[in-house]
């Protein structure tokens, strides 16, 4: 039934929190903040590349391709405001950068749209929610989760699958039927694009690649998988986007970094929202959304405090 | 029989939002009036791929976005521009007299 198809403001609409027209205008979109946030957080990956090449031949390395690649695996955040087409107004500039980003993270742009958009209908919903991170058992599998493992291994599963053609079953059902071939087109396309450098740069014997980008990039998923868990894991598993997720206060630095996609309820309650506007939208949503002033480390002790039993599952 | 189609009272120009897509009822038909840099067009409101209600989406002044899947239409034409869409938009012809959007209908 169309009446069921829920929009990303949907609930706001019904909720009266903000009027068509407010939302609308939080809505309008520029190039303008997002260039100049690209230039500044590009400015900030070349000085922290910089530290990679100082350090090369010292044990410095490590530390060094560790904060390098906390930055670089925040392309994830600026690829997800591309897949909303919100990091900016013209719609090609959002593809072509979303595509960049997922290049270097390997997370094809085109799937982790259709992806995405799934999650934003089914937020936290058990067995609908194709991001759903779910509230770890024990702290061996909080740990685990974080460790990036399981989250590389089902990267490279998916690249493999759809590189063969194949989808698995819950794929099928977010990915329009139209948009298949393009789906597996693009991870063959990602494959290649990666064989190519590899044998480039055995050919040229410069390992560049490995220095500055793949070996800082599974350095710092431990990271963005921490900032991941923050989002929802320990919110209740019910479609009330009031609830289900969680908006963490965090420092300037953090949230330049992340592209205020720390605002994550405001993110969910209306996502059509631009980066820029997130904060705009906080101040209008304030005290009726789920805050968490102690920012990502409050969000863990509240995660930790649920998998020790020290406060209620919100799973259960 | 066929029902013949006829001019019908819309929506008032001053109630639509300005430069951007409003939703409006006729009966039981859910239509998008856009306020287009080339006048008033009006579409059924449902996206032809997921069904979403197009009023929801980004619009700029000449292309609809829907908010579900991010497919495009030219709400001028009804033309789906970019994927997952990829059947036009149901037009409705439309007019403003005296201030009001009217459409052609049965």
């Amino acid at each position: 039934m169309a009446e069921d198809v829920l929009t990303p403001i949907t609930q706001a609409m019904n909720e009266g929190a903000l009027s068509r027209r407010e939302l609308k205008r939080l809505m309008r979109r520029s190039n303008v903040p997002g260039l100049v946030h690209l230039a500044f957080w590009m400015l900030a990956m070349i000085g922290t590349g910089f530290l990679v090449w100082l350090s090369m031949g010292s044990w410095w390395i490590i530390p060094a391709m560790f904060v390098h690649g906390i930055l670089m695996v925040h392309h994830f955040s600026l690829q997800h405001e591309c897949v909303h087409y919100t990091a900016f107004r013209t719609r090609w500039l959002n593809e072509i950068i979303g595509n960049y980003c997922g290049i270097v993270i390997m997370l094809p742009n085109k799937f982790f749209r259709y992806e995405h958009c799934d999650h934003h209908t089914y937020t936290q919903l058990t067995g609908k929610d194709p991001e759903l991170i779910e509230l770890p058992i024990g702290l061996a599998d909080y740990l685990r989760y974080i460790s990036s493992f399981p989250y590389w291994k089902a990267k490279f599963s998916e690249l493999g699958r759809h590189a063969a053609g194949r989808l698995s079953e819950s794929e099928r059902r977010f990915i329009p039927k139209e948009e298949h071939k393009a789906v597996f087109w693009e991870a063959r396309a990602m494959a290649a694009l990666y064989a190519a450098i590899l044998l480039a740069s055995a050919w040229a014997d410069w390992w560049g690649a490995v220095w500055y980008w793949w070996l800082p990039v599974f350095m710092g998923e431990p990271v963005m998988r921490a900032i991941r868990m923050t989002e929802h894991v320990g919110r209740p598993n019910i479609r009330d986007m009031k609830e289900n997720t969680r908006t963490n206060l965090v420092t300037t630095p953090m949230r330049l970094l992340c592209w205020n996609m720390n605002y994550h309820a405001e993110h969910h309650y209306a996502s059509s929202v631009p980066f820029h506007a997130l904060p705009k939208l906080h101040k209008k949503l304030e005290g009726y959304i789920f805050v968490e002033n102690r920012g990502y480390l409050g969000a863990h002790i509240d995660i930790i405090s649920q998998i020790i039993g020290r406060a209620p599952r919100s799973d259960s | 029989m066929t029902r013949t189609r006829q001019w019908r009272d819309l929506v008032a120009i001053a109630d639509l939002e300005p430069g951007d897509a409003t939703p409006v009822s006729l009966g039981t038909r859910e239509l998008a009036v856009y306020d287009t840099v080339d006048g008033v067009f009006v579409s059924f409101a449902r996206c032809t791929h997921g069904a979403a209600n197009l009023c929801d989406g980004y619009f700029d002044g000449r292309y609809i976005e829907c908010p579900l899947h991010q497919g495009l239409f030219d709400a001028r034409t009804g033309e789906a521009k970019a994927a997952p869409a990829t059947r036009k938009l149901r037009m409705i012809e439309a007019r403003v007299k005296d201030g009001i959007v009217q459409v052609l209908i049965s």
